[in-house]
């Protein structure tokens, strides 16, 4: 499933290409996350519980960011699975200065499997949306 | 001893009877596999898959072996010789993958099972599945059967890069003639879309070894408990006669429940493992995925017709969508598509392919109807595009068609033999309780005010009471045993396996009148193979056609008995049985069945070459199908605004031949004719690109409702099979059958107005929508 979208951050393009690669402001803007360590050169390990139609679970899995090009994009891949099946995603950030800050825009593709595929596939569009504000909403906090 | 009594001549075949398996379905006291309880028993949890298509890496289990309760868990090396799930259908070239019970190296399903947990009770099992780890590599997935017949497609199973597990030609007649001949040919693909079954109960297994003497008992939800204990005891090598299956109460099957599956193989190998019996429920979600799908067909349909509306030809392609692997009949099921393509009419000449596409979803196989509603949905759309590109009335182009009462028994160009019917009276039946042509004025002045009012007519023809031996795949016999115990009551075994078709009463109806005694004084067990003889099971209505045929035979062999013990009871050799009685036609003396039953027991004196006991058995062979028939009409209106079809009439008149129970009856018809609006409306099992299947619960797979259901007027026209002499013919599978194709050639008559010609089940209210969108604002 493709989803794509924007967002504006009130900061300048530099400050917010460091603050979405800064593993502490990911782990607490990430809806869910319960943790965020790293294992690696922008590698992380996550742990994050995600709820989606009737379903809820926890995921273990992994955040990597490759492909930088400071202050003008990245790409972030997050992979996970849990009980109640996987998800995987792979997105592009894009950094445009806007106005007095940074619009950050966003393409990628998400994949999911198992139960949370066969019950809430329908409703992961607009969860996925809802996810992604409310973690650009943390971040701009 | 003789005394004179009144006759019992009231007839209990016929009558609208109540079930009298109701009582205990309705205050909740009848056993399910999941009301079986047993000392010491332990409960699996299933670890599936959540990837269509993945080589396994590696798996760890010992977090799960860890957890307090947990008594094992088997992977697919452990269980790499308890064998493989059986298909039991053969077709020259069949590829037929090796299914083993748990996943070896590789999964290509989603719901593929990969390990088992077996612990106390089922919630530490399902904790312990959670704590497995599997390492996947993640593979490309196919789960279109178009898209996996393309050149490069993924292969499902890597040793048929093609992803074809079969083909299969048929042709009777002269096909390329009628072509050539034909005024006109129409040409249409026409999915019939992949089905869920869902009935009320899931799967369940129970499964009790006791090694000191090698017995098993196998409590499943199944509709052929013989099958399952042939397969079963087979792939695990254990003695057949040591082998005992029950079906307990099952609460519907649908076909679903004909085959054997790995989870029933798998209990058993666990049980022996362990020396424990050992419980699983198949949950909803696991139904979904796990149980068989139905239909999964892409026909391509041509038709060849002359001008004056006669059907000269079909030519029929059709991609079969097989899933990954064969359960029971998997391959077989588009055959009987094949079979049933003329449907009622004449058409002398066919040619049919058929290409069996493996993918990465879950096995098609029987669900109600299997392989007929396909060809009947096909045959039926094609005649109205036929009769609106030649401008006739759907009506009377099949009236055209239809094969002639006097033709019987008539030769298909497909090989079957049609055994009886009258295939015009139940489309007039139901074209003179709709007011047809009233209705088509109605029509008239609802296009004038804008509003999409349609009349569908769909004429079906059936294949049931399978069937003949040399035609089905494990005998198509049927058993039965009647005892009349000493104090006269009457026991019946039966081979069929009824799970909702209510063969305990309409069983009772024929010994009451056969025997003469009240519907009460009879028992019918069935389902346990340690109590009744061997018996083919529940499917293709074949359970009234076929085991209540051999229980008339039994009867029949048992009044020959009672007789022989009524002459000498009453010392004549001229003895009337009948109505309960053995009467001497002299004296006038007679002497009834219970007399009778403890006279031979008692056996104090025995009549000529006749031994103690009231018992006989029967197998009975039938020698052809039967071939059901009917017609429904279906107005619908179509809302502009918000592509809703509402159903204003639903008429269905059903050939079923003679009707032992109307009730009975009707309630097969309903039930079949709301799985068939189910189809045409709003039923439909969608796998993503991935092999993810999307409508994985009932908030994403659309089943009929009762308050979705329109009101059903039924009838019937009676035309008595020569097939059984009973004759009768089977009613399970006719409502479905009629139902799709009679509603969606409704509301493609209601949308012709907007050129609409064909439309894909199902008919979802976002789909009509588009369509008249669209239409408006050209």
């Amino acid at each position: 499933m493709k989803i794509s979208g924007s967002y504006f951050l009130p900061l300048p393009p530099e400050q917010a290409y460091q603050r979405l690669q800064d593993s502490q402001v990911l782990a607490e803007a990430m809806p869910g996350c319960e943790s965020l360590d790293k294992i690696g050169e922008d590698e992380y390990r996550m742990k994050m519980k995600m709820a989606l139609a009737s379903l809820s679970g926890n995921f273990d899995g992994k955040v990597r960011i490759t492909e930088q090009s400071p202050p003008n994009s990245f790409k972030l891949m997050v992979e996970g699975s849990g009980k109640v099946g996987f998800m995987k995603g792979e997105g592009l950030l894009k950094f445009t200065p806007k106005d007095a800050g940074t619009e950050v825009s966003y393409e990628g593709d998400v994949q999911v499997g198992g139960t949370i595929a066969a019950v809430g596939q329908r409703l992961i569009d607009g969860t996925a949306k809802m996810m992604i504000k409310r973690f650009f909403d943390k971040v701009a906090a | 001893m003789a005394t004179t009594t009144i006759t019992k001549t009231e007839k209990l075949v016929g009558k609208r009877i109540r079930r009298r398996e109701d009582p205990r379905l309705i205050t909740g006291t009848a056993t399910y596999v999941d009301d079986i309880k047993m000392p010491g028993m332990l409960y699996a949890a299933i670890l599936r898959s959540p990837h269509a298509a993945a080589k396994i890496r590696s798996i760890d289990i010992s977090k799960a072996k860890a957890l307090k309760g947990v008594h094992a868990v088997f992977v697919g090396e452990d269980t790499k010789n308890a064998g493989a799930v059986p298909c039991g259908a053969s077709l020259p070239g069949l590829r037929v993958p090796h299914h083993n019970v748990l996943a070896i190296d590789r999964v290509y399903l989603v719901g593929h099972p990969v390990a088992v947990v077996v612990a106390t009770d089922r919630y530490i099992a399902r904790d312990g599945v959670e704590l497995i780890e599997v390492d996947y590599e993640v593979e490309n997935a196919v789960a279109d059967p178009e898209k996996a017949l393309a050149p490069g497609a993924h292969a499902v199973h890597p040793q048929w890069p093609d992803n074809v597990a079969f083909t299969f030609h048929q042709e009777g007649g002269d096909v390329t003639k009628a072509f050539a001949e034909a005024d006109v040919i129409v040409k249409q693909r026409i999915v019939s879309q992949r089905l869920i079954p869902n009935s009320m109960e899931t799967r369940g297994v129970v499964a009790d070894w006791h090694a000191a003497d090698r017995t098993m008992n196998l409590y499943t939800s199944t509709q052929a408990p013989h099958l399952v204990r042939s397969l079963v005891a087979q792939i695990l090598g254990l003695e057949e006669n040591r082998f005992r299956v029950v079906a307990p109460e099952v609460g519907g099957g649908f076909g679903a429940k004909i085959q054997t599956y790995a989870e029933e193989i798998l209990l058993a190998w666990i049980s022996m493992k362990l020396q424990k019996p050992v419980k699983w429920i198949e949950s909803r979600r696991e139904n979904f995925l796990c149980t068989i799908h139905g239909r999964g067909h892409v026909d391509f349909y041509e038709i060849a017709a002359k001008r004056d509306g006669t059907i000269t030809g079909i030519k029929l392609k059709i991609i079969q969508d097989l899933g990954a692997y064969f359960t029971v009949l998997t391959p077989a099921i588009p055959t009987l598509s094949v079979l049933m393509m003329p449907g009622l009419y004449r058409t002398p000449s066919i040619s049919a392919d058929i290409v069996g596409a493996f993918t990465n979803c879950t096995p098609t196989d029987a669900y109600r109807g299997a392989g007929r509603p396909e060809a009947t949905h096909g045959i039926e759309r094609m005649v109205d595009m036929v009769a609106a590109e030649l401008k006739m009335d759907p009506a009377e182009i099949r009236l055209k068609n239809f094969v002639r009462n006097e033709e019987f028994p008539f030769p298909t160009a497909t090989g079957l033999v049609y055994d009886s019917g009258d295939y015009s009276a139940p489309l007039k039946k139901a074209m003179e309780m709709a007011g047809y042509d009233k209705l088509r004025k109605e029509q008239v002045e609802a296009r004038k005010q804008g509003r999409y009012m349609g009349i569908g007519l769909c004429a079906y023809g059936e294949i049931c009471a399978f069937g003949p031996s040399p035609a089905t795949p494990a005998g198509g016999w049927e058993s039965a045993t009647v005892k009349i115990e000493p104090s006269g009551q009457v026991t019946v075994l039966t081979g069929i396996s009824p799970h909702g078709q209510g063969e305990e009463t309409t069983f009772a109806q024929i010994v009451g009148d056969e025997l003469g005694v009240g519907i009460d004084d009879v028992l019918v067990v069935h389902g346990d193979t340690s109590m009744v003889p061997y018996g083919i099971g529940t499917f293709g209505s074949r359970s009234t056609a076929v085991g209540g045929t051999a229980l008339y035979f039994a009867l029949q062999d048992l009044k020959a008995t009672i007789k022989k013990f009524g002459e000498m009871l009453l010392e004549s050799d001229d003895v009337t049985f009948a109505g309960g009685q053995c009467t001497c036609n002299k004296s006038g003396k007679s002497i009834g069945v219970k007399g009778i039953a403890a006279a031979a027991y008692r056996a104090m004196k025995l009549p000529p070459n006749t031994g103690p006991g009231l018992v006989a058995t029967h197998f009975w062979e039938p020698p052809n199908f039967t071939f059901p028939f009917g017609a429904h009409l279906v107005v619908t209106e179509v809302n502009g605004e918000t592509g809703d079809v509402s159903i204003k009439r639903y008429i269905a008149i059903d050939d079923c031949g003679n009707i032992l129970n109307p009730l009975i009856v009707d309630g097969q018809v309903h039930g079949g004719v709301a799985q068939g609006i189910g189809q045409a409306l709003w039923e439909q099992a969608v796998y993503d690109d991935n092999g993810q299947l999307v409508t994985g619960e009932f908030m994403d797979y659309t089943m009929p409702r009762a308050h979705m259901m329109p009101w059903i007027e039924s009838g019937h026209t009676i035309t008595p099979t020569p097939v059984n002499p009973l004759g009768v013919k089977g009613v399970g599978e006719a409502g479905t059958i009629g139902a799709s194709p009679a509603v969606v050639n409704s509301v493609v008559d209601a949308l012709s107005p907007l050129g609409v010609r064909h439309l894909d089940m199902p008919l979802t209210p976002e789909k009509l929508w588009k369509l008249i969108s669209a239409g408006r604002n050209a």
